[in-house]
């Protein structure tokens, strides 16, 4: 038996011994080296460009531009961003090129002998623009007044809605009204390593790229529909990836990198060209979690039973879609929690601003929507008087609910589950975790009369899988090798696109495939995350690999078990594993079927703060989650403890500086990532096996779940602590200082 | 530009390089020794994934010039494995899971094992203190306090 055990991670000893190769590890003796040169220019067109000086530069090789890239338009699900910004416009882009809307929008790629000779290069390069008036925020955007798309008619560019039962009725039946306008932060992914990429062109003429990402397939297909060629004729391959968190789906480097390969082999150069960012430029460079601004209401009766929930979700999208419109899809789901609400209102619209682009991180507007519901929740209770628990036990979703979008939840509600053992292990009457005095700073003793403790309850859900419609899959092949008389096989190769990011993937895979046909996992070799020998994937994403990548690998065992039946040696197996099919949402009502699986969750959270000086340490978290199956229980614990440090961060001290759409504090001496001192004291996990009816043994996703509810349960426990709500963080000193302060006068 | 001839001992052998002025201890070591295993991950001292001991301290190779390397002895985790044996540390950081993406893992293990050489008994407190250059983004930090835990008992004998 292999799944539910605990074997070495597959990549473990590669990893501690530093022979792990990482793109930026990657390079060629022959390399040539590249550095993408951004606009630096939040909106402005470009009037003139001269890359003469450039080209005369020592050691310089070639200056890539507009006029290489046939297609000079991308967007993982809107093509609304040129790859370049430049004069030469190939007429063949859904969007203008010669604007630039981004600080880090591209302007071109030097490629020299040398990394310092391309840097050089690049600041050789002449730009005159025309500078254009700015929108820098969701608010003011909604005007019109300056478009950030001339092409469109409006910077709301999508919109969703939630029409249920009767919301005049509904806020008119509750005894009590919560409302309250959120203000959710940006938030940078920080993965500790950042954007590299090498290219060639291979033996087979195919334009190759060797980086890390989260779904070779999709980086192939945006490299190919830029370039013009079939995606057969790209080949997209990872190296060992140094974390992503949603920030690696969107392309970086994958793009320009191509058109430089393709571009250097036009020019007789067959040399390969790498190219890593520096911490600057990554952070900089690439989309971050949206902030957002949300206006709530929750109506409830007197008990605490929901009547009524209405929200106005305005989400800042920035310059360009990446995944906006998906993101916004989610927070406007989770803004209701994970409840019974008979009548809604929600009205949620992303919209472009010339900030950073948001995009995909971890949660994927979950931990925004999900701050909002429950921050609504608390209060409720706190208003009432009602235990915190007890009055989600009063609302909480069961599996005879009919959801938010008025379809019946896919089977196996966990909500119960999670808040039941919430209230066993950390009831609301149960101590406070004692703790050792609390020093906000560390050479001062403890000011023990201005140090106050609370408890926080927050609970959710996150959905598991691509939602709203978007065709969801999963490939996977298997050859299965033995003697043509043997009765079993003795090897078990496996292929498969998906992306290793830390989370384990790769080491779950080859306990699914053991588990599944019967084999020592000693027995299972694997090759992964290559266009050139593995089916797509889908993208290491949504919380969806164990669970859509473990089906994959069930379909394509049996598949193989048949053929080995038949007698092929070796026996090969193919599957394509979809889920059942969602639904995109009705426009006026958003009625429909959004998706087929969802994780549960519920925390609890003791904090001490220190009134004098807003300093807060999180002494405990108990984190308890319905995963359905852990296939590798100490693997899980890895990604919940994981989550919440990252979530930690995003509640408590990171701040990113976003001012005229400039990115102000692009390091990580500026931008703080918790460190092994800041962390919660104390994280419990708590694991519960709820059987998903549709996953591999029962197994759901868990990666974005302890995300979600982390930031609520921090303010819920402020609040217990101090008497005072907060509509926004991160909870710096300086941010508590100021609300403490303002409630005392 | 002007190259500078360096002399090192590295993991144990004594090691030439060239490097090129500006070029720091990290590249030299990455692109000239061919080391790989010291990661940068932000080139200004704060992440420590650069860590490597020069003469027992531990030190953010991002920020040294390669020439003030010329003599010392220097260990990176390529060094850390005795002959094909796994450092109790290593073994230790494989068997609890003590990474994800692993980029972070070489200077958790050169920082843990400079901590191990001085205090063969750390507290958690001061496992804390001796890791607070090193920043993880996917861990959460607890199975590396755990895995330094039981490297250090391992190498007590206990």
């Amino acid at each position: 038996m292999a799944v539910g055990k605990t074997p070495h991670r597959v990549d473990a000893f590669d990893k501690v011994t530093g022979a792990a190769a990482y793109a930026a590890d990657c390079v060629p003796d022959n390399a040539l080296h590249a550095v993408v040169v951004f606009t630096n220019q939040p909106h402005a067109r470009l009037v003139g460009v001269n890359f003469e000086e450039t080209l005369d530069a020592p050691g310089v090789v070639a200056v890539v531009t507009a006029a290489d890239v046939p297609v000079n338009e991308y967007g993982l699900t809107l093509f609304d961003q040129p790859v370049f910004i430049g004069l030469d416009d190939t007429g063949r882009s859904s969007v203008p090129c010669d604007v630039s809307r981004w600080e880090a929008d591209h302007l071109a790629v030097v490629v020299a002998e040398s990394l310092i000779q391309a840097r050089k290069g690049a600041s050789l390069i002449r730009s005159e623009w025309e500078v254009l008036s700015l929108v820098s925020d969701a608010v003011e955007a909604q005007s019109d007044e300056i478009l950030v798309h001339p092409n469109s008619t409006s910077n709301t560019y999508h919109e969703l809605r939630i029409r249920k039962g009767d919301i005049a009725e509904g806020l008119q039946s509750a005894d009590v009204v919560i409302e309250g306008t959120y203000q959710l932060p940006h938030q940078e992914h920080a993965y500790l390593q950042v954007e590299a990429a090498t290219a060639w062109v291979d033996e087979e003429r195919r334009v190759t790229i060797e980086t890390g990402g989260q779904w070779v397939h999709e980086d192939q297909e945006q490299i190919a529909h830029a370039l013009d060629v079939a995606p057969e004729e790209v080949r997209v391959k990872y190296a060992a990836i140094g974390g992503a968190f949603g920030g690696k789906e969107d392309m970086s480097l994958q793009i320009v990198m191509a058109v430089t390969a393709k571009k250097l082999t036009n020019l007789g150069i067959t040399r390969p060209v790498h190219c890593n960012w520096n911490r600057e430029e990554s952070i900089v460079g690439h989309h971050k979690r949206h902030r957002a601004t949300v206006h709530a209401r929750l109506g409830a009766t007197a008990d605490g039973i929901i009547t009524a929930v209405e929200a106005d979700v305005l989400l800042d999208a920035g310059a360009y879609n990446y995944t906006s419109n998906k993101v916004l899809g989610n927070l406007h789901l989770s803004v209701a929690g994970a409840y019974n609400v008979p009548n809604a209102r929600i009205d949620s619209k992303a919209i472009y601003t010339h900030s950073v682009p948001g995009g995909a991180f971890r949660g994927f507007g979950g931990p925004q929507g999900t701050f909002v519901a429950e921050s609504q929740m608390n209060k409720l209770a706190s208003e009432l008087g009602i235990d915190p628990l007890e009055i989600r036990r009063r609302n909480a979703l069961t599996d005879l609910s009919d959801g938010i979008t008025q379809a019946g939840l896919p089977l196996g509600v966990g909500v119960h589950r999670v808040l039941e053992t919430c209230a066993e292990r950390a009831p609301v009457d149960a101590p406070l975790i004692e703790t050792l005095p609390f020093k906000s700073i560390a050479s001062l003793p403890a000011a023990t009369d201005q140090l106050r403790q609370g408890r926080g309850y927050a609970v959710g859900m996150k959905n598991v899988g691509f939602s709203f419609g978007f065709p969801e899959a999963c490939e996977a092949d298997v050859v299965f090798h033995g003697d043509i008389d043997a009765e079993r096989p003795t090897r078990i190769e496996l292929f498969h696109s998906a992306a290793e990011v830390g989370q384990g993937v790769h080491t779950a895979l080859i306990q699914m495939v053991a588990e599944a046909a019967d084999i020592d996992i000693s027995n299972v070799d694997a090759t992964y995350s290559d266009t050139a020998t593995g089916g797509d994937s889908g993208s290491a994403s949504a919380s969806r690999l164990t669970f859509m990548a473990g089906n994959s690998v069930l379909g394509a065992v049996e598949e193989a078990e048949k053929s080995w039946a038949d007698g092929a040696r070796p026996a090969l197996g193919h599957f394509r594993y979809k889920p059942p099919a969602t639904e995109a949402l009705d426009p006026d009502t958003g009625v429909g079927q959004p998706n087929f699986c969802y994780g549960y969750m519920a925390q609890a959270l003791d904090l001490t703060v220190d009134i004098g000086t807003g300093h807060i340490r999180v002494d405990r978290v108990l984190s308890i989650h319905d995963v359905g199956k852990a296939i590798h229980p100490q693997m899980l614990r890895g990604q919940i403890e994981g989550a919440i440090a990252q979530a930690h961060g995003y509640a408590l001290s990171e701040q990113l500086i976003v001012k005229d759409g400039r990115v102000l504090n692009p390091r990580l001496s500026q931008y703080l990532i918790p460190g092994i001192g800041d962390v919660p004291a104390k994280v419990e996990c708590l694991i519960l096996e709820g059987t998903d009816p549709l996953g591999p043994w029962g197994a759901r996703g868990v990666s974005e779940m302890p995300y979600i509810t982390y930031a609520p349960a921090v303010t819920a426990a402020l609040h217990d602590a101090t008497g005072v709500w907060m509509n926004t963080f991160p909870l710096t000193p300086s941010v508590v200082l100021e609300h403490l302060t303002a409630a005392k006068n | 530009m002007a190259r500078t001839h360096i002399t090192a001992v590295v993991n144990g052998d004594e090691t030439e390089f060239l490097a090129e002025d500006g070029t720091s201890l990290l590249n030299a070591l990455r692109d000239e020794v061919g080391l790989t295993g010291a990661k940068e991950g932000c080139g200004t001292g704060d992440c420590g994934s650069c860590s490597v001991m020069i003469d027992d301290k531990v030190t953010t190779s991002c920020l040294v010039f390669a020439p003030e390397a010329n003599g010392a002895t220097i260990l990176t985790v390529e060094g850390l494995a005795d002959s094909g044996q796994l450092h109790p540390l290593q073994q230790c950081f494989l068997e609890g899971a003590a990474l994800q993406c692993g980029i972070c893992t070489p200077g958790f293990l050169i920082a843990a094992k400079a901590l191990l050489d001085k205090n063969p008994d750390p507290t958690e407190t001061e496992i804390r203190y001796a890791l607070a250059g090193n920043l993880c983004r996917c861990t959460g930090y607890d199975k590396i306090i755990r895995a330094v835990q039981e490297a250090a008992r391992e190498m007590r004998g206990q």
